[in-house]
Formats: C-alpha cells, sequence, structure tokens
C-alpha cells in the first residue's frame, strides 16, 4: 500500500500530536460558551486580525490543498485564479451588506431573506442553504478521508468518520469561540506550511528562475485559456468559483455571516477584509497550490514520477524531512477541520435559528437552544458523512464545482438584488428562489437544451461549470421580469435592509442617532461596582468621554489590554453619565465584569463604537 | 497578441469593475461612504489600489512572466 511508502513513524506522531493538540485547544473554549450568542457569534467581541486568520482557515478547506495542487500540477499558476475574485466584491461586503446584517442584528441569511422580503422566501432559502453547507460538510470530510486513505491506507469512509467526530467534538463544546480561536491557531499553520513547503521547493531548485524554468511555459500564465480546456477553461472556473462560489461565501455562506458578525465593531469588519483577501488569500492561493507547481518541476527535472491527484502529498513527502512531513500533513488535517467546523457551526445555526425557534419550540429558554445547537451540531457532521458515498463518484474538483454551480445561484441572486434594488419585490424574490432551483433541476434532465447555449462551444464536459452561467442567469431573469409585475414592499418597511439606508440600520442598532465623530481609546482602571448590577451601563470620568468623543447612551467595548487576546477579555457596553469625582475608573456592574473576565482593579482599555 | 489570454483579464476586471462600482454606490447612497472623512477616503483609495495591484500582478504573468523562460531577463 501506499500508506507504508509515504510518510514514517515521527510524521504520524506529529500529525496525531497536532489532532489531539487541536482538540484540546478547542475544547478549553467550551468555558467561554454559556449563551447561544456565544455559540454562534462568539459574544461578538473579537478583533479584525484574528476574524482575518480565521476566515482564511475557513475559506481554504483541505480539499484546497487538494484540489489546487492537482491542478496546478496540470495547468500550472492558472490554479490561483479563483482566488483572484475575491477583491470585486469587497466594496459590497464592507460598504452595505456586513453594516446591514450586524446593525440590524440578523443572525441569519433566511432571517434576513424575511425581513427584506416575506416567510415563504425565508423557508425556500433555508432549506437550499442547508442543503449547500451539508454538502459542503460532506465535500470536506471526503478530501480527508481520501488523504488519509493515501497515507495511511484507511478506508476513505473511516478517515471521515474519525475527523468528523473530532470536530464535531469541539463545535459541540466550544461553538463560534471554540472555531475562531482554533481557526487561528490552523490558518497560521497552513500558511507556514505552504508557504515554508515552497520556500524549500526553491532553495532545492537552487532558486525561484531555475524552478521557473521547469516549468512548461503554458504553466506560466495567471490565466488559463477562455474556453479551454473544457474542465478549466478561464470562463467555465470564472462563473463557477469567481461568481457563484465567491459570491456565496460573500454573501450567503451562514459560516461567513457568523464570523463577520463575531467581530467587535463594524468598522472592524474593513480592516479585517482588506488584510484576509488582499494580504492573507494571496498568500493562501500559493500555499494551497505550490504542491502541484513543485511536482511538476521535480518531474521535470526528472527527480520523480507524480500522478496529479497526489502532487501536494508526494512533493511534500520528497522535500520534506521526518517530522517536518507531518508538520505538513497536520496543516492538510487543520484544513479540513478549519472549514468543517465553521460549516457545522453554521448548519447549526441556521437550524435552531429558522426551524427549531420559529416553528419546533417557540419562546423557550436560551438553555433549551443552546442545547438543540450542540445536539445539531453532531447531527450535521452525521449529515456531511452520509454524502461522502455520493461525492466519491467525482473528482473532488469536479464534485466542488458541479455542486456549488447547481446550489448557490438563485439564493445568491435574491441576496444580491435584495440588498441593492429597493424595487425588487417579495413575490420575484420568492420566484427567483424557487423557479430558478427548479431550471437548475431541469437542467440535470436536459443538459444540452438548458445549459449547451451557455457552453462557449466547450462541449458537456463543461457543464458542471457552465451551469453556473445558466444558474445566474436564469435566477436574474425570474427575479427582474416578476418584479416589473408585481408589487414592491413599503420603502419604510426596508429601512436598514436596503443600500442607501445603512444609516437607519446604525439607528437601529444603537437606538439612537449613531455617534460618527472620531475619537480615541483610553486607557482606565475597572473597578466593580454593585449597585450597577443588572445594569449594562457604565460610568467613565468626563475626560475619558471627552477624549472618545463619546456622549452618554453611546455604544462603548472594554478590553483586555493585552491586544494579542483579540477581544476574548472584552465586553459591549453602554457610557452612562460621567462620573462625579476627577479619577481614571471605569465603574462596570458585576455581570459585565464577569462576561469580559474582568478583575477589579484591572487596566482596560475602552473606546467608542457608535 | 493572443486574445484568448487577453478575454479573460477583460472579462474578470470588466465584471469586477462593474461589482466595485455597485458596492461603493451602495456604500454612497444614504451618505454611508462618506469621503468628508479621512477614513472613508482611505478605504476607498485602498479599494482602489487594491483593483489596480491584481490587474498588475494579473498583466505581469500574461505578457511578461511566461516568456522568461530560462531564468534570464524578460
Amino acid at each position: 500500500m501506499i500508506a507504508q511508502v509515504i510518510g514514517g513513524k515521527i510524521d504520524y506522531t506529529v500529525m496525531l500530536f497536532y489532532f489531539v493538540a487541536v482538540l484540546g485547544f478547542g475544547l478549553y473554549f467550551g468555558r467561554y460558551t454559556t449563551t447561544t450568542k456565544d455559540f454562534f457569534f462568539g459574544g461578538q467581541r473579537f478583533s479584525w486580525w484574528l476574524i482575518s486568520f480565521s476566515c482564511v482557515a475557513t475559506v481554504v478547506g483541505s480539499y484546497s490543498f487538494i484540489k489546487y495542487s492537482t491542478v496546478g500540477f496540470k495547468y500550472g499558476i492558472s490554479s490561483t485564479q479563483s482566488y483572484l475574485n475575491d477583491w470585486f466584491w469587497m466594496p459590497i461586503l464592507v460598504l452595505v451588506w456586513i453594516p446591514i446584517i450586524y446593525y440590524m442584528k440578523i443572525q441569519s441569511i433566511p432571517e434576513y431573506l424575511e425581513r427584506r422580503f416575506d416567510k415563504k422566501t425565508r423557508i425556500a432559502a433555508t432549506f437550499i442553504i442547508l442543503l449547500y453547507l451539508v454538502g459542503y460538510i460532506g465535500i470536506n470530510l471526503i478530501t480527508l478521508g481520501k488523504t488519509l486513505h493515501t497515507l495511511l491506507g484507511w478506508q476513505i469512509m473511516t478517515g471521515a468518520i474519525v475527523t468528523a467526530v473530532a470536530v464535531a467534538l469541539y463545535v459541540y463544546i466550544g461553538g463560534q469561540t471554540a472555531v475562531i480561536m482554533t481557526d487561528l491557531v490552523q490558518g497560521i499553520i497552513l500558511l507556514i506550511a505552504g508557504l515554508g513547503l515552497f520556500a524549500v521547493a526553491i532553495y532545492h531548485f537552487g532558486g525561484f528562475g531555475k524552478f521557473w524554468a521547469l516549468l512548461p511555459k503554458e504553466h506560466k500564465y495567471a490565466f488559463s485559456d477562455f474556453n479551454a480546456p473544457p474542465n478549466f477553461s478561464f470562463i467555465g472556473i470564472y462563473v463557477q468559483d469567481g461568481l457563484a462560489n465567491t459570491g456565496a461565501l460573500m454573501l450567503m455562506h451562514q459560516g461567513f455571516i457568523m464570523r463577520f458578525l463575531s467581530l467587535k465593531s463594524v468598522r472592524d469588519s474593513r480592516r479585517m477584509v482588506v488584510c484576509w483577501i488582499l494580504v492573507l488569500a494571496p498568500l493562501a492561493a500559493i500555499a494551497t497550490s505550490c504542491g502541484g507547481w513543485i511536482a511538476r518541476a521535480l518531474v521535470n527535472n526528472g527527480e520523480a514520477s507524480i500522478e496529479p491527484s497526489d502532487a501536494f502529498v508526494k512533493a511534500a513527502h520528497f522535500l520534506c524531512s521526518p517530522g517536518v512531513f507531518g508538520f505538513v500533513l497536520a496543516a492538510l488535517t487543520a484544513a479540513l477541520m478549519s472549514t468543517a467546523d465553521t460549516l457545522i457551526n453554521a448548519v447549526s445555526a441556521i437550524f435552531v435559528n429558522d426551524i427549531w425557534r420559529p416553528y419546533v419550540k417557540p419562546g423557550s429558554s436560551d438553555k433549551h437552544y443552546l442545547r438543540v445547537a450542540r445536539i445539531t451540531s453532531l447531527c450535521a457532521a452525521g449529515l456531511g458523512l452520509a454524502l461522502v458515498p455520493i461525492f466519491m463518484k467525482d473528482t473532488i474538483y469536479g464534485a466542488h464545482s458541479m455542486f456549488t454551480a447547481a446550489v448557490t445561484p438563485p439564493v445568491l441572486t435574491a441576496i444580491f438584488l435584495g440588498i441593492i434594488w429597493k424595487r425588487y419585490t417579495p413575490a420575484a424574490a420568492f420566484i427567483t428562489i424557487t423557479g430558478g432551483a427548479v431550471l437548475i433541476g431541469l437542467s440535470f434532465i436536459w443538459p444540452d437544451l438548458l445549459v449547451g447555449p451557455f457552453d462557449f462551444g466547450m462541449g458537456p464536459d463543461s457543464y458542471k461549470f457552465m451551469r453556473a452561467l445558466f444558474g445566474l442567469s436564469a435566477a436574474v431573469t425570474l427575479g427582474i421580469s416578476v418584479t416589473l409585475f408585481t408589487k414592491p414592499k413599503a420603502e419604510a418597511k426596508l429601512k436598514g435592509l436596503v443600500a442607501g439606508t445603512q444609516i437607519d440600520a446604525m439607528r437601529n442598532f444603537k437606538g439612537g442617532q449613531p455617534n460618527l465623530r472620531p475619537g480615541e481609546k483610553v486607557r482606565l482602571k475597572a473597578k466593580i461596582d454593585q449597585s450597577l448590577a443588572g445594569n449594562d451601563t457604565v460610568i467613565l470620568p468626563q475626560s475619558a468621554l471627552d477624549k472618545m468623543a463619546a456622549e452618554p447612551g453611546d455604544l462603548l467595548y472594554a478590553s483586555h489590554t493585552r491586544w494579542w487576546y483579540g477581544g476574548l477579555r472584552s465586553v459591549h457596553l453602554k457610557a452612562g453619565l460621567p462620573a462625579a469625582e476627577h479619577n481614571e475608573s471605569m465603574l462596570i456592574s458585576p455581570e459585565d465584569a464577569a462576561t469580559a473576565h474582568f478583575t477589579d482593579g484591572q487596566q482596560v482599555i475602552v473606546e467608542k463604537i457608535i | 497578441m493572443n486574445m484568448l489570454r487577453v478575454w479573460p483579464i477583460v472579462c474578470q476586471f470588466g465584471v469586477g469593475a462593474l461589482l466595485c462600482l455597485i458596492g461603493i454606490w451602495g456604500g454612497l447612497r444614504g451618505g454611508y461612504l462618506n469621503l468628508k472623512t479621512t477614513e472613508d477616503r482611505r478605504l476607498l483609495i485602498i479599494l482602489i489600489a487594491g483593483f489596480l495591484l491584481m490587474l498588475a500582478i494579473v498583466c505581469f504573468f500574461t505578457f511578461l512572466a511566461p516568456n522568461w523562460a530560462n531564468g534570464g531577463t524578460i
């Protein structure tokens, strides 16, 4: 078996140690999870840099290393082309979408669709989004199952079960906080492993020039040809990955929505997105693809014989010494766990917020919903496992592409039109989602008739990619046509839910006029005041309010002075009337101090949020 | 010039520019993106700079780098 060839005992020991360490790390953060807000949104307190790393870890699934290294081996650096699309979604994300969901306190995509449109649109979207998320879990599990099969000789299903159990366990206990903290570690590890492997390869070949010379000319282009080959053409990858998949990640992926809502403020989302998309994502693109480029150079240099699907693992094994190879394998594991945990937590959020709470058991205690959320986490992992045999029938790239192209276009279109077009009607949104889904379903029965006209002459091999273009076109056409003949929702009911009304959303969030005057952070001493018990107001000296350009009633954020906590020890507060005495203390209630893990007399940093 | 290599850039950055404009328009409308404040102006500059940086990288790896065949000059 290959398992006996690749890796040694020390590699598997390193990998096992990592696996157990991450599990323990995730379980440790279970103590920060006591409410559903903690379980789903980590208490809305994290810093931008922490969320940036965790977003990268989530985007980079284990399928990324295998999938992008495989196409990197076959087609060269154009394997990174799908990562180049994220930036174009950034303005919509930070200027429209995040302010809307954050300030309107929206907990899930279906909830947004009900508030923007109506209940039936919410129900239709709930089922499609759950299908999307559970399918994504399945794709991730099958990848690690395949990797462990190559490395250890395990059955694919066995590897999938082992990882599913581990991930489900720490999500069950730690929720979103565990997901974010483990993803931070995993994001760093997968970047170090991937980029480290690339650096070692350059050294091995004797410099970048020599490595570059070993690649065929066709492998040195940023993009593949416009419409060739059918299973890796630019237009196919672009519509499936750049438009449908990236759009879905930004606008309809519940896991990312929950990550955005975990930020301490909307202002932090700008830094987070810039760091994530402009800095970390390109590094991740190189980290995940370079295994394929290195493998191709090794083959062309006559040093190895490698199959495309083994490119990453074989290249890493060739270049790394024992133990280091284990670290690279750990990065693969990291990539899987960091994506699957987000998806499992997201499925749990949608099930609780959009099915259980409104329809099955409304009005129950938060403790009850937290228990349901935890049980759902386990069930989501189980459902993902059930899909593994289905995805086994295709290549990983093919299965992933086929799945995203088929599922995402209708809901993505409804959200996109919903946030930018006030006139877009509830009836049109419902038809966009259901009609779009039906048409995409029919495209599997009559592919030549429906997808054929969109294939740019590439034929049936391109359908699994070009179905995204058909789906987007069908959904947009349905949405616009129905809107023209139906009645829009009253403008007053759209406040805070569409572009142009973000300031209304801010008012909704604060419960008053937002204070946008720029101010500074202040350092104060936290003093627990029993008289403030049951009150989320803090008493600050006038000098501190002046420095922050804050007024009584403004929303504040107090955090530990150590930046590297990333907001783990912090709390949102409301400014009360200023203290009569001139001192440098912040009077805080015992409950808020406990939430933030502040001790009496501790130095804290306070800033105005809005 | 091989237009099969050019169309991807036109397509990606053309549609990309449209998406960026929709986002910026969505921010400006209603005053959420307020260009009178330094922070918002800086954000807009970063947006445009990021777009141009991506375009420059793609052009480099389409028109120059592939011809750098043997580690010599481009």
